[in-house]
């Protein structure tokens, strides 16, 4: 007995106590190939560029969010925020980025040429950038990254950019070795995918097969960048690790200031403030509304907040009889008190949205009037006058032949915000006479019931969507594009189809403001979705940090500026 | 005893499958699937095809469970969707944080149960039994992430920004910011701390009924005919106690050994969770929203061949405590 009690505690406090190497690296072959080169550079430039003598340097940052970087740092097959902010400001670089007022200015292309009939650019690229194992980046790896994310088998999740490119390897053209030359057709905002697109080393992926891509060990296991700062591990669900790179161009800002960068993994919220608070991390990346304001009151931390590009949607199905008229759908959206229920689930960190146009773009019309509004007398109106009445009494409307206006509004577990909007629309419409059951879906089984063209019967499903600057509804409301996933509303509006034509050629913005406006002014016609709102993005950031700079371009958008403040190291 | 462990070992291999099997097919016939959740706009549909091919959703799910049969019984557990690394590595990463909590939970769980029902009984009536039988009911009727975020609250965030308490406890993760710049016995002390928090959440409700159970069992031993000898013949309490009563009392608490694992297993799931442990309840959670069949397969294997080891080391530890019990 004695000896099995001593064995007991033996085992439990070895176990307890166990020390495992947490920064264990990745064991594949790849990896194993890449790590020496790795570590022989960085040592390199670390000894001939040593770190300026300025206390801003030096420190760790740690980063809290509740997701992974679940697609890594392969930018051609990486769709989450996460990861391609990670791509463009982290461990990577892009041909170019944005100013404070989306006007492109040069990165890793120093300058480029647009051809005189918009039907190439020439970017001229700086000589002075290495991979982190010391290749030289070139016009090479630009090619093979443009190749590779217009080739159909690498499953480019953006795939739509490149529909006025030519396409694959008859579409770049390398003249020397740092510039290169891309063809495409005139349209609109040409050179926004180049701001998300990061160039990929072509020495270590030229040789994968496209299909092979997605699951190659690279994404998230030994990424190779050549950006302000230096893959170190990565322990999955838990920590990606970065050091900063002594060797990136000076006037790009040259090494970044602080010597770590920790992005943790911590799911559940409570956690993530209360490491915030205790100082576990230095930024919490999204908190809820009712978190934001806690730690605006609190004098050791601040609140970003800034105005972003997702919106929260209803979107119904017009290929079901009772949604196919627009005058329902209009008096759905009417009948939704939607400013009190953006205020009641938002608390203020965010504005109603009328359509998919982000307010601070170029192409919002604000002068637009809402014909949406919430008016449940004129959705009544409108209900009476498509033949919908309350006919026997029982507070719900039917038509001629006696079937109910009844639907269903479908959600996704775990998500409050959408459930809330699902059971206000009920409580809401029930008052004009339509009955609404939120049903809520388990996420996959969501995804394939609405995105799957034969499985399609949905009434109403809350969604969200992300745009980037180029604008592009195409995928949304385009009639030939019906039977693809994204159809959701199943919209055939030849007026809709002519304008996301028209705009998507229009190189010229004032010329497309135009055509935007009418646009706005027809998908509120139409009412495809009933619009929610755009929802501000929130950040909690310890105040020891200095310099951060966040807006529509993304949370990491000055990442290598940021630096501590040496008193609170 | 060897053949006994051989012939439960291998009537573990049936059963082990059998489950397997089960989850299997219970994953395949959820709807949804791994390609529905990489859909992005414009992608074509030959694109997606070869997607599904590629992950090898193509083929009907009894071929699929014919293959996949024929890997696993060969090792080889498949390739992680949602990780991009073969499922074995995953685990290999996963597992051992999981086995490192649980088995603390266990450890801590037991101790305390058997201490504090030891005590109980030997006081019992008294204002120390009644108060402790008070204060473990507390916890023994609290759902575990209540407790887990209380904690978070109470001997983290408070303790730290609000009491000032000198010793506060880090609310996740399995290691500080500071954890690289310390010597070994400072890095033991840094991943002790990091324990506390996951590991009082998942013991708490555990010690509860441990302590339950101990009381009474403790009770009916005190009261037999050789404890009363022991007394008889004057040896000191703490000898009848400890000698003879606690090891006879100990008997049936070792099933609960065996009956226990499994429900720290699903406890992990939450408390993973809860306190960021990159751990295997919370990646096979999250397998199955991903639909990495794979993963789940390979978890839920594992999980089901680690249960199914406990009850055969609970069965085995019953036979050394316990000499009438033979199974030869």
């Amino acid at each position: 007995m004695k000896r099995i009690l001593t064995l007991a505690t033996v085992i439990g406090a070895g176990a307890c106590g166990g020390d495992s190497e947490q920064l264990a690296r990745a064991a594949d072959p790849f990896c194993q190939a890449v790590w020496p080169a790795v570590d022989a550079y960085t040592a390199e430039v670390a000894a001939a560029n040593p770190v300026p003598d300025d206390p801003r340097y030096g420190g760790t940052i740690i980063v809290g969010s509740i997701g992974e970087i679940a697609d890594g740092m392969n930018s051609a097959v990486a769709s989450d925020y996460t990861a391609t902010q990670h791509q463009q400001f982290v461990n990577l670089m892009t041909l170019l980025d944005y100013d404070e007022n989306a006007v492109p200015r040069p990165y890793l292309a120093k300058s480029w040429d647009i051809a005189d009939d918009n039907t190439s650019i020439t970017f001229h690229l700086r000589d002075d950038v290495r991979w982190h194992d010391g290749e030289q980046t070139d016009a090479h790896d630009v090619a093979f990254t443009y190749i590779t994310v217009t080739n159909p088998e690498t499953a480019f999740p953006n795939a739509a950019w490149w529909d006025h490119y030519v396409k694959g390897p008859e579409g770049v053209e390398v003249i020397d070795d740092f510039t290169v030359r891309i063809g495409l057709r005139p349209h609109a905002e040409f050179l926004d995918p180049f701001r998300v697109l990061a160039i990929l080393p072509e020495h270590l992926l030229g040789d994968v097969p496209a299909a092979d891509l997605k699951q190659h060990p690279y994404s998230t296991q030994c990424p190779v960048g050549n950006g302000p700062f230096v893959f170190v591990s990565h322990a999955t669900q838990d920590r990606w690790t970065f050091a900063a790179n002594p060797a990136f161009p000076s006037d790009l800002g040259g090494r970044p200031f602080i010597d770590r960068y920790v992005y943790r993994v911590i799911p559940e919220q409570t956690t993530l403030m209360t490491e915030l608070l205790t100082e576990g991390i230095d930024v919490y990346i999204q908190p809820r509304a009712d978190q934001a304001d806690q730690i605006k009151e609190d004098p050791n931390f601040d609140l970003m907040q800034f105005t972003f590009r997702d919106y929260v949607f209803v979107a119904w199905n017009s290929r079901k009889p009772h949604l196919s008229d627009s005058r329902v759908r209009r008096a759905l959206t009417m009948g939704t008190d939607r400013e009190s229920i953006v205020e009641a689930i938002l608390q203020g960190y965010g504005s109603v949205a009328n359509g998919g146009v982000p307010p601070f773009h170029w192409a919002f019309d604000a002068e637009l009037p809402v014909t949406v509004g919430y008016d449940p007398e004129a959705a009544s109106a409108l209900l009476e006058d498509a033949g919908w009445t309350d006919r026997d009494g029982d507070g719900i409307r039917e038509n001629a032949d006696g079937v109910r206006l009844e639907f269903s509004v479908k959600y996704n577990s775990g998500n409050q915000q959408r459930r809330d909007i699902a059971e206000i629309m009920q409580a809401q419409l029930q008052k004009i006479g339509v009955a609404v059951t939120p049903q809520v879906v388990e996420w996959a089984t969501l995804l394939q019931q609405i995105n799957t063209p034969e499985l399609r019967d949905f009434d109403g499903v809350v969604m969200g969507w992300v745009v980037e600057f180029k604008l592009d509804d195409m995928d949304l409301f385009h009639s030939e594009r019906i039977d693809q996933p994204f159809a959701w509303s199943g919209t055939q509006n030849s007026e809709i189809d002519a304008l996301l034509e028209a705009m998507s050629e229009t190189a010229d913005r004032e010329a497309a403001m135009e055509m935007w406006t009418r646009y706005q002014q027809v998908v509120m016609e139409e009412q495809p979705y009933t619009y929610f709102y755009f929802r501000d993005r929130l950040d909690g950031i310890n105040k020891r940090i200095r310099g951060v700079e966040m807006d529509a371009r993304g949370d990491w958008v000055n990442f290598r500026e940021w630096y501590i403040d040496p008193s609170g190291r | 005893m060897i053949r006994f462990v051989l012939r439960r070992l291998l009537g573990a291999i049936p059963l082990v499958m059998g489950v397997a099997s089960i989850i299997f097919f219970l994953v395949n016939a959820a709807p949804g699937d791994p390609a529905a959740l990489m859909i992005s706009p414009g992608m074509d549909q030959a694109v997606m095809d070869q997607m599904r091919t590629n992950l090898g959703l193509d083929e009907p799910v009894h071929v699929r469970y014919v293959k996949w049969v024929g890997s696993m019984l060969t090792g080889d557990f498949g390739y992680s969707i949602s990780h991009r690394r073969p499922v074995i590595d995953v685990i290999g990463d996963m597992l051992p944080n999981t086995l490192v909590l649980s088995l603390c939970a266990l450890f801590v769980a037991f101790f305390f149960g058997i201490v504090l029902g030891t005590i109980q009984a030997v006081r019992q009536y008294s204002v120390l039994d009644s108060a402790l039988s008070v204060v473990l009911l507390f916890f023994y009727s609290m759902p575990s992430f209540w407790l887990a975020l209380m904690l978070i609250l109470t001997l983290s965030l408070f303790a730290r920004n609000v009491w000032e308490w000198p010793i506060w406890f880090p609310a996740s993760g399995i290691t500080g910011r500071e954890y690289l710049d310390l010597g070994t016995l400072g890095r033991l002390g840094n991943r002790i701390r990091h324990l506390v928090l996951p590991t009082l959440s998942l013991s708490l409700v555990l010690t509860a009924g441990i302590a339950r159970y101990m009381r009474g069992s403790m009770l009916e031993v005190i009261r037999q005919d050789f404890v009363r000898t022991a007394h008889a013949k004057g040896l000191p309490e703490h000898v009848v106690i400890f000698k003879h009563a606690l090891r006879n009392a100990l008997i049936p608490i070792i099933t609960l050994v065996g009956l226990y694992i499994p429900v720290l297993f699903s406890g992990t799931v939450f408390i993973e969770t809860i306190f960021a442990w990159p751990g295997m309840g919370r990646t096979l959670y999250d397998a199955i929203f991903q639909r990495d069949y794979p993963l789940i397969m390979a978890g839920s294997f594992f999980f089901a061949m680690i249960v199914v080891l406990a009850n055969l080391i609970a069965d085995v530890l019953y036979a050394v405590v316990d000499p009438r019990i033979r199974y030869d």
